[in-house]
């Protein structure tokens, strides 16, 4: 899939990025006064708190971090963005930090825009509607996966609706992202491995996306570089610190790769899958991503032809059908090898369910973007019962 | 084939017509319940005075008004969609694609984003329409 000839694109990526271990507690106070800002409120979570990781970091804030609110759920909601903008409203707070997950971060970017907007978070559902910067975020994760540290996307439940509400805003990408891989060495072996495979298969779907962009594929290539080569290591020794650090970037790499670029096939059937039957949303990439390759292999074998380069899994003077091949079957045996989940049904999913997934994957956004052409269900189907 | 001037009623009429016609539309907003509002931003200089509200409305395959309104009557659509005149022109001669046009703050839409999402075969399918009416655009009478 070469780039269109007449290719155009905008590539967006304005979040400074500070990578270091222990570079949360050492940079945080300065790119505060860097951005002009003296009056911190820290947004995290109660795990993040009993795992020992916000104490450096406040202490380094000293007087500067005005309020700690730390009541956010696994899945935030607008009356938590509510509460916790509330709260810094209350302290003064002139900036956010967020540590922790995706569920943090999303919360602190929603508390932003309410901080400088005002209003009520549901006046902002939508894409692109602000029209000024809003007020400064500095994202400390804790994980390494999701990419939410350089995107400018946040996913809140509006429990009014009983669903999940997406606000994208170029406005509200996080100033700073401090990547110290300290903080995600505590991380349990299944969360590394299935976060890690969330990252990977952002910057493969990136890469076959039908909105591939150059940019965006210099940084997928060298996170899948990274990936292939440190999150095992990652998964045999959590406390390597040189591994965790560079699963950290590729992760970092490949939220700026699929923010641009955007997502495919694997995506719209893990959210679809994750809708029906509860399958954790890196878990369900994983196990697919795969399966969505060899789906993918008769329109993406150029591209596949690449990640194999980048594996060091092409053969010398091997065919480019080859090479893909080679690059599909890596990606199965690096499943295997960091102990991630090979079956859908290891967490219950039945045969009626993907039945129902495979139709709602068919609306999903995501599957406009895939290098494939998906004609109907039936296809996506297939995969599924591959998966299972 | 009648060309019509972009931006106006008689306009309006063709797409809805067009919309109406196509079996494929029908099948792929099976699912689609909701009006959808166009502004266009004025351009003085491109011949584009006013802002200009259209309101359009979709309910299962069927198309139900579709018409030039005010802002009030824009602003009660489920999902609001807003504009540099220069950009819908792109839009709609199809040199810019309405997606990328959303990621990259070229248009602005308001509203509930998964569904749009979720449909946006749909909305690629009016566009796409759209690009069939022959239209004159204010810059170009």
């Amino acid at each position: 899939m070469a780039y269109d000839p007449d290719l155009s694109f905008v590539y967006f990526g304005p979040t400074k990025v500070i990578f270091g271990n222990g570079s949360s507690a050492q940079e945080v106070e300065s790119e505060m006064g860097a951005l002009g800002c003296s009056r911190a409120v820290v947004v995290t979570d109660q795990g993040i708190i009993k795992a020992g990781l916000l104490e450096k970091i406040t202490a380094s804030l000293g007087a500067k971090c005005v309020g700690v609110y730390s009541d956010i759920p696994q899945d935030t909601g607008i009356d938590v963005v509510n509460s916790a903008s509330a709260f810094a409203k209350g302290k003064g707070a002139d900036i956010v930090i967020s540590v922790g997950g995706g569920s943090v971060i999303d919360t602190a970017k929603c508390m932003c825009i309410l901080m400088t907007e005002g209003g009520s978070l549901s006046d902002f559902e939508g894409i692109q509607l602000l029209t000024r910067p809003q007020t400064p975020h500095i994202v400390i994760p804790t994980t390494a996966g999701t990419g939410s540290e350089v995107t400018w996307a946040a996913v809140i439940f509006d429990k009014s609706k009983g669903q999940k509400i997406l606000i994208v805003e170029s406005f509200n990408a996080p100033r700073v992202a401090i990547l110290d891989p300290i903080l995600t060495m505590k991380l349990p072996l299944l969360l590394t491995a299935s976060t890690g495979m969330d990252a990977f298969c952002h910057a493969v779907e990136a890469m076959t996306s039908m909105q591939r962009e150059p940019i965006a594929d210099a940084l997928a290539l060298h996170a899948i570089r990274l990936l292939y080569k440190y999150l095992p290591q990652c998964i045999q020794n959590g406390n390597d610190l040189t591994a965790r650090g560079q699963v950290q970037l590729a992760a970092t790499m490949a939220g700026w790769a699929f923010g641009n670029a955007l997502v495919g096939l694997v995506h719209a059937m893990a959210h679809s899958i994750g809708a029906v039957a509860r399958v954790p949303h890196g878990i369900a990439n994983g196990i697919l991503l795969p399966h969505c390759m060899v789906f993918n292999l008769s329109d993406a074998q150029d591209v596949y032809a690449e990640i194999a380069l980048a594996l060091g899994v092409m053969e010398k003077g091997s065919t480019t059908e080859e090479a893909a091949q080679a690059a599909v079957a890596a990606v199965f045996a690096f499943t295997q090898k960091i102990g991630h989940p090979q079956k859908l049904s290891e967490f219950g999913v039945k045969e009626a369910d993907i039945i129902k997934a495979a139709e709602l994957s068919m609306s999903d956004g995501s599957i406009i973007n895939n290098v494939r052409f998906v004609a109907d269900a039936s296809e996506v189907l297939e995969i599924y019962r591959k998966a299972l | 084939m009648t060309a019509y001037k972009a931006f106006t009623q008689e306009w309006m009429d063709a797409w809805k017509q067009k919309i109406a016609e196509s079996k494929e539309y029908k099948e792929i907003a099976k699912n689609w319940e909701g009006s959808v509002s166009i502004t266009v931003n004025a351009d003085p200089s491109k011949n584009v005075p006013q802002p200009v509200y259209m309101f359009t409305d979709y309910w299962h395959g069927d198309v139900l008004d579709f018409v030039i309104c005010d802002e009030a009557k824009a602003q009660t659509a489920k999902f609001i969609m807003t504009g540099d005149y220069a950009r819908w022109k792109q839009v709609a001669k199809k040199e810019l694609d309405a997606t990328k046009a959303l990621m990259q703050g070229k248009l602005k839409l308001k509203g509930d984003l998964t569904y749009v999402v979720r449909n946006v075969k749909t909305v690629n399918k009016v566009i796409d329409i759209l690009t069939e009416v022959n239209t004159v655009f204010p810059d170009e009478a």
